[in-house]
């Protein structure tokens, strides 16, 4: 086994950042969610999975962080085995990894800023984070999140008082409080507004152009795939079936993918 | 064997499965392969002969072979048939052979309405309140038996006086008492007192003497000499003359209520279960709290050894709970003594695991998504309780255990008639002394804390949610 990196938070340039080799997911019930699916992801990538619901996106995203555990296979961070880690290195595995998700997974009842600050959860000692008592350095960390996501005026409010697109932009300032190497987003933008859509994918554009931070993104609108991705996979029952440039994901391609009866849905209107 | 023979031969008839249902009730589905249905329907049977059997109301032997006879034609069709018949036969004969058990018999409600009356009627009059009144006392000493140097059978202090007939007398004589300087027009209660200060009634034709004074505060009043000293003892001499006293208290009413000794009674009492049940329940939320967390299986369902953890805690509690605070504070009277400690002790522990469960469900009940998104931050389990369960949760926490405290007085109440204080501890007093009224007072201040506890804790409740 390789020396554990990410422990050191050394990143070694001759290894891939993640690297997914023939994993493997049956649910309790019998399900097959993943078949023997491989790719990678590098620095810099859009890489953007799709296909239709149940065809494993969600399963596939959620084991690269081990949130679902996969049956076998094997997953390498900067060359590190996630899956046989110990659940210290785990937590450091995660906390490089930013998480976004459909449903913004945020904590209702709880204030804005304290939402954005359990994105720090893996940093700060037991103690300080059990006691509430962050420190001055971590509240302003947050408050630059916000304000970068536009926010900056909601961070006392309580999560159930915003919108839905205000709360994925918290989503994305609790994923950008990890110092993310790799941002992964679970099908953020399909309970939002087709606008709303593009605003928050803007977001991550601009992360991922600005910081260099890849993304791993499953989106459902083809439009979207177009306009966003630099790369794509797209699974169908559990297998991946393709792997390549957006721009060949054609309407050939889309009604192997999803089916003879798909038709292309457009989000909305592309702002170039 | 015929079952084998039948299997073995691989032909299922449906004439052979209506045979033996017909010879033992449910075989015939059994051996269709309705297992299940097959063993309830012999179970059915066998139970219900049984019941009818032991309770000996043998019209109800109707029931088994009603099961049985739908067993056969159940066997005989080849859908699926609904259970109503055999379902709606049971139910008929354990309503009624539950109510003869019961011994039911609305008559003897108005039976005893006289009994009920002597106990009805006092509690009406509870006796929380009086009004205020003075009060002032005179008495006159005499002899019994007689002495050589009797008492004058005269006595006077400030404007009162009390003149008797005679200074001694034997028990059974009839003496003649004058008073005057009273209170006018008052009814006044006379009492016989002997030499250690025990005190009687004065007693006319089964009646309490009572005298009223005219207008100028005098009366007069005639009474017999009771028997005092029967049954002091080896030791009570008849014939050693000692000091007797007969006794007038006069009470008038001086304006305003207040609050009668019983009544004080009553609320201390009421005082000490309503802090009993809420140092019982704020214990019961730190106990139940931990308990709450491990018996949650979202959260405990990461690893074998958790689970087993989960498994534990949650038999622990339904075990615990299973055991009603009566019982557990009879024990506990016997462990710490009879008072509020023991019924505290008891409804804490039976509401350490009320609410554990309550808490695990709230747990369990609670949105997943900010959980996941917790653990994905690198977050510790401790973390994830801290800022994923613990918002989500805190207003259901916060609700159940308000209503537990709602609970908990209540039961306290019942907890104090085995001796685990509180008003039902005096209740329970009350209750055996046949104090009917101080009954109905603590009656009427239980059911306004009820309701009062009722109405504000919903209202709080509402408030959370």
């Amino acid at each position: 086994m390789p020396p554990f990196h990410p422990l050191k938070e050394a990143v070694l340039l001759n290894h891939t950042m993640l690297k997914v080799e023939h994993l493997c997911k049956i649910y309790p019930n019998g399900v097959q969610a993943l078949e023997d699916v491989s790719f990678t992801i590098s620095e810099g990538e859009f890489l953007v999975v799709i296909g239709l619901s149940g065809s494993g996106k969600s399963t596939l995203l959620r084991c690269i962080n081990r949130l679902v555990e996969p049956t076998s296979g094997r997953i390498e961070w900067f060359g590190a085995d996630v899956l046989s880690c110990r659940a210290d290195q785990l937590g450091i595995i995660r906390r490089q990894i930013g998480m976004i998700f459909q449903q913004y997974n945020l904590v209702k009842r709880s204030l804005v800023i304290t939402n954005v600050l359990t994105g720090r959860l893996g940093y700060v000692p037991l103690w300080v984070s059990l006691l509430g008592l962050w420190p001055k350095a971590e509240r302003t960390r947050a408050l630059n999140a916000l304000e970068r996501l536009g926010l900056a005026d909601k961070a006392s409010s309580r999560v159930d008082a915003l919108s839905g697109g205000q709360q994925q932009r918290v989503g994305i300032a609790r994923a950008l409080m990890q110092e993310p190497k790799l941002i992964i987003a679970d099908e953020p933008v399909a309970s939002l507004d087709p606008v709303l859509a593009h605003s928050i994918l803007g977001h991550l554009e601009e992360l991922n152009r600005e910081e260099n931070i890849p993304i791993l993104c499953s989106l459902h609108f083809l439009d979207l795939v177009h306009r966003y991705a630099t790369r794509v996979i797209a699974l169908k029952e559990g297998k991946l079936m393709f792997d390549g440039p957006a721009r060949d994901i054609n309407r050939v391609r889309f009604k192997e993918i999803y089916g003879e009866e798909a038709e292309d849905v457009h989000a909305a209107p592309v702002h170039a | 064997m015929f079952m084998a023979i039948a299997r073995a031969s691989g032909v299922r008839s449906v004439g052979r499965a209506v045979l033996l249902s017909i010879l033992i009730p449910g075989l015939g589905q059994i051996y269709e392969g309705q297992r299940a249905r097959g063993m309830g329907i012999l179970l059915s049977v066998f139970i219900t002969s049984l019941v009818v059997a032991w309770y000996g109301v043998w019209i109800w032997i109707v029931t088994p072979l009603v099961v049985w006879l739908w067993g056969v034609w159940d066997v005989a069709r080849a859908e699926h048939r609904s259970i109503i018949v055999p379902t709606v036969t049971i139910l008929l004969m354990s309503y009624a052979i539950g109510w003869r058990v019961a011994e039911i018999n609305f008559s003897a409600l108005t039976h005893n309405i006289d009994r009920a009356a002597v106990v009805l009627g006092p509690m009406v009059r509870p006796n929380l309140i009086e009004a205020r009144a003075e009060t002032q006392r005179a008495f006159v000493t005499i002899e019994v038996p007689c002495s050589e140097n009797p008492p004058s059978g005269q006595r006077a202090y400030a404007d009162l006086e009390l003149t008797a007939s005679a200074g001694c007398g034997q028990v059974g004589d009839v003496i003649n008492v004058t008073g005057s300087g009273f209170w006018p027009e008052i009814e006044s209660e006379i009492w016989w007192e002997d030499a250690i200060g025990e005190k009687l009634h004065l007693l006319e034709k089964g009646r309490i003497v009572k005298v009223e004074t005219d207008a100028h505060g005098s009366f007069t009043s005639t009474v017999v000499i009771p028997q005092m000293r029967s049954g002091t003892g080896q030791e009570a001499n008849l014939d050693e003359p000692l000091p007797e006293r007969f006794v007038v208290i006069q009470k008038r009413p001086i304006g305003g209520y207040k609050i009668t000794e019983n009544g004080i009674r009553v609320a201390n009492g009421i005082l000490e279960t309503l802090s009993l049940a809420l140092v019982a329940t704020t214990f019961a939320l730190f106990g139940a709290l931990p308990l709450g967390f491990l018996a949650a299986r979202n959260l405990m369902d990461g690893s074998a050894a958790s689970l087993t953890i989960y498994y534990g805690v949650r038999t622990v509690m339904s075990a615990l709970r299973s055991i009603e605070p009566l019982i557990m504070a009879i024990v506990f009277v016997v462990i710490v003594g009879l008072g509020p400690f023991a019924g505290m002790l008891a409804i804490m522990i039976h509401s350490v695991a009320a609410l554990g469960k309550l808490y695990s469900e709230s747990i369990e009940a609670i949105d997943p998504g900010p959980i996941n998104a917790i653990w994905a931050t690198g977050a510790r389990w401790s973390e994830v309780v801290r800022y994923g369960v613990m918002p989500q949760a805190m207003p259901s926490f916060i609700s159940y255990t308000l209503y537990r405290w709602d609970i908990n007085v209540r039961s306290s109440i019942i907890v104090g008639f085995v001796g685990g204080g509180g008003i039902g501890a005096w209740l329970f007093q009350w209750i055996v002394l046949a104090d009917y009224r101080a009954v109905g007072a603590s009656f009427v201040a239980i059911v306004l804390v009820v309701m009062a506890l009722d109405y504000g804790s919903a209202r709080l409740r509402e408030r959370i949610v």
